[in-house]
């Protein structure tokens, strides 16, 4: 894999989809034959993987949103990107 | 209640143009006629209602349904994940774009091997052509691909090369599905069993495989369970989580439960798909833990195995409430395991293929494809 870089523009991989279970109103990411539900901080950095922002954007926009420091963030934001990269859900924009 | 469907296999047709001895389709075809455009839909808003999240699209063949890019419209209208299982034969790029229109959202080709000549050998026809044209068009089209090869004694030493075709046609999955033993493929175990040997050389490959594919294409395969001691979750238990519709309408905990004996199947056409779902007896005739006996009822994986395969049990040992064979502590396990001990010789000469055949009259209603 493509090491990620502060200017790395995670997206959605193809054939993936967020949506909320009908039944329980959790967040999921649906991909073929698969269903992953997703806690609340993964969805937050999930939602903000539209292709557009880079992952220093998406860190300073959770930064925010959780009044930390950026920096508290970081490993565990790119832990979790990482791994869902691993799984093929999360796919760097070009 | 507990149990809740994530995936409904939405069988359209036993129509297909391919004739694999591996299939898994019931011998004895059900009558009746295929459901139309409009039962399928009510089908997918009912599904939807109970909480599923996913349908497959299988057959036989889905593309010999005319109207397959209705289907997929009405499944992702009720908010379905939409999933196209196919032998891509039929697939030409105005009935892909049409495809694509409707919303639908991964294709998934079968392949039998990497190689023309063994390949149309497998599927009975000349097809490998045809389905590397049609890989490489919905890759063109932007579609998801996931590429499936059911593994079996005359393909599984060449998965390297297997492999190495999935990642040209850069497929996101490759599901390498060892052959399982029903229907067609139960009539053909003795030429399509792997050895021992064969396996071990399979896991290896996979493993070193998966590693240098990482992040760039999932690879799902699993150690058949006749290899193994125990028996397979089978569809993570009967009536928890799946639930297949076959092309006239019949609902079925599993798609080969119609291999049990006396047990009879509601039709969407009669019923609601919730109360086939909640209260009729085939999809609570196996669930939960209470109908087991032993070595079942009092063993402590009864909730992680749930006993394994019905169907298994039934075909194998005549009784669908027995263990199945596959787990070590079945009575019958040491007949299935003389079986697999006389399938080690790799040199030995193989029985033919006995092909599958299509439905004598075929059901289709709509016809247009024929």
């Amino acid at each position: 894999m493509i090491p990620m870089d502060a200017q790395s523009r995670p997206v959605l991989a193809r054939g993936v989809r967020l949506r909320n279970d009908p039944i329980t109103g959790e967040p999921l990411l649906l991909y073929p034959e698969g269903v992953l539900p997703l806690d609340a901080i993964t969805h937050d950095v999930i939602s903000r993987c539209t292709g557009d922002q880079t992952l220093d954007s998406i860190l300073s926009s959770l930064a925010e949103e959780y009044e930390v420091e950026e920096a508290t963030l970081r490993v565990d934001v790119c832990e979790c990107l990482e791994q869902l990269r691993q799984q093929m859900l999360i796919a760097l924009s070009k | 209640m507990n149990f809740r469907p994530y995936l409904l296999l939405a069988e359209l047709t036993y129509g297909c143009p391919l004739h694999c001895p591996y299939c898994s389709n019931p011998v004895a075809y059900p009558e009746g006629q295929e459901l139309s455009a409009k039962e399928w839909g009510r089908v997918f808003e009912e599904a939807a209602q109970l909480g599923v999240l996913h349908v497959g699209f299988s057959g036989g063949e889905p593309l010999r349904r005319a109207d397959l890019s209705i289907l997929v419209e009405a499944a992702r209208a009720a908010g379905l994940y939409t999933n196209l299982i196919t032998s891509a034969l039929g697939l030409q790029r105005p009935r892909a774009e049409q495809l694509r229109e409707a919303g639908l959202d991964n294709i998934q080709i079968s392949f039998q091997a990497e190689e023309e000549i063994l390949a149309d050998e497998i599927a009975g026809t000349p097809a490998h052509t045809l389905k590397l044209q049609a890989a490489r068009m919905v890759r063109e089209l932007g579609f998801p691909l996931t590429v499936n090869v059911v593994l079996h004694r005359r393909n599984i030493d060449r998965l390297e090369r297997i492999i190495r075709l999935a990642e040209e046609l850069s497929a996101e999955r490759l599901e390498l599905a060892n052959a399982q033993y029903y229907g067609w493929a139960f009539q053909n175990r003795s030429a399509l069993l792997p050895s021992r040997g064969q396996i071990a050389r399979a896991v290896e490959m996979v493993t070193t495989q998966k590693k240098r594919l990482l992040g760039r294409m999932e690879i799902l395969f699993v150690t058949p369970d006749y290899y193994s001691d125990r028996p397979k979750p089978c569809m993570n238990g009967w009536g928890r989580r799946f639930l297949t519709v076959n092309p006239v309408g019949d609902v079925l905990p599993c798609p080969t439960a119609s291999a049990i004996k006396g047990l009879r199947f509601d039709n969407v056409r009669e019923k609601s798909l919730a109360w086939i779902w909640g209260q009729s007896e085939s999809f609570n005739r196996f669930r939960g833990t209470e109908w087991m006996p032993n070595p079942c009822r009092e063993c402590p994986m009864r909730e992680v195995d749930f006993g394994g395969c019905r169907c298994q049990a039934a075909l194998l040992t005549g009784d669908a409430n027995a263990t199945d064979p596959a787990c070590a502590l079945s009575p019958h396990r040491a007949k299935l395991t003389s079986f697999v001990e006389s399938m080690q010789d790799e040199a030995e000469r193989l029985p033919p293929f006995s092909y599958r055949q299509n439905p004598a009259q075929p059901l289709d209603v709509t016809g247009k494809l024929r």
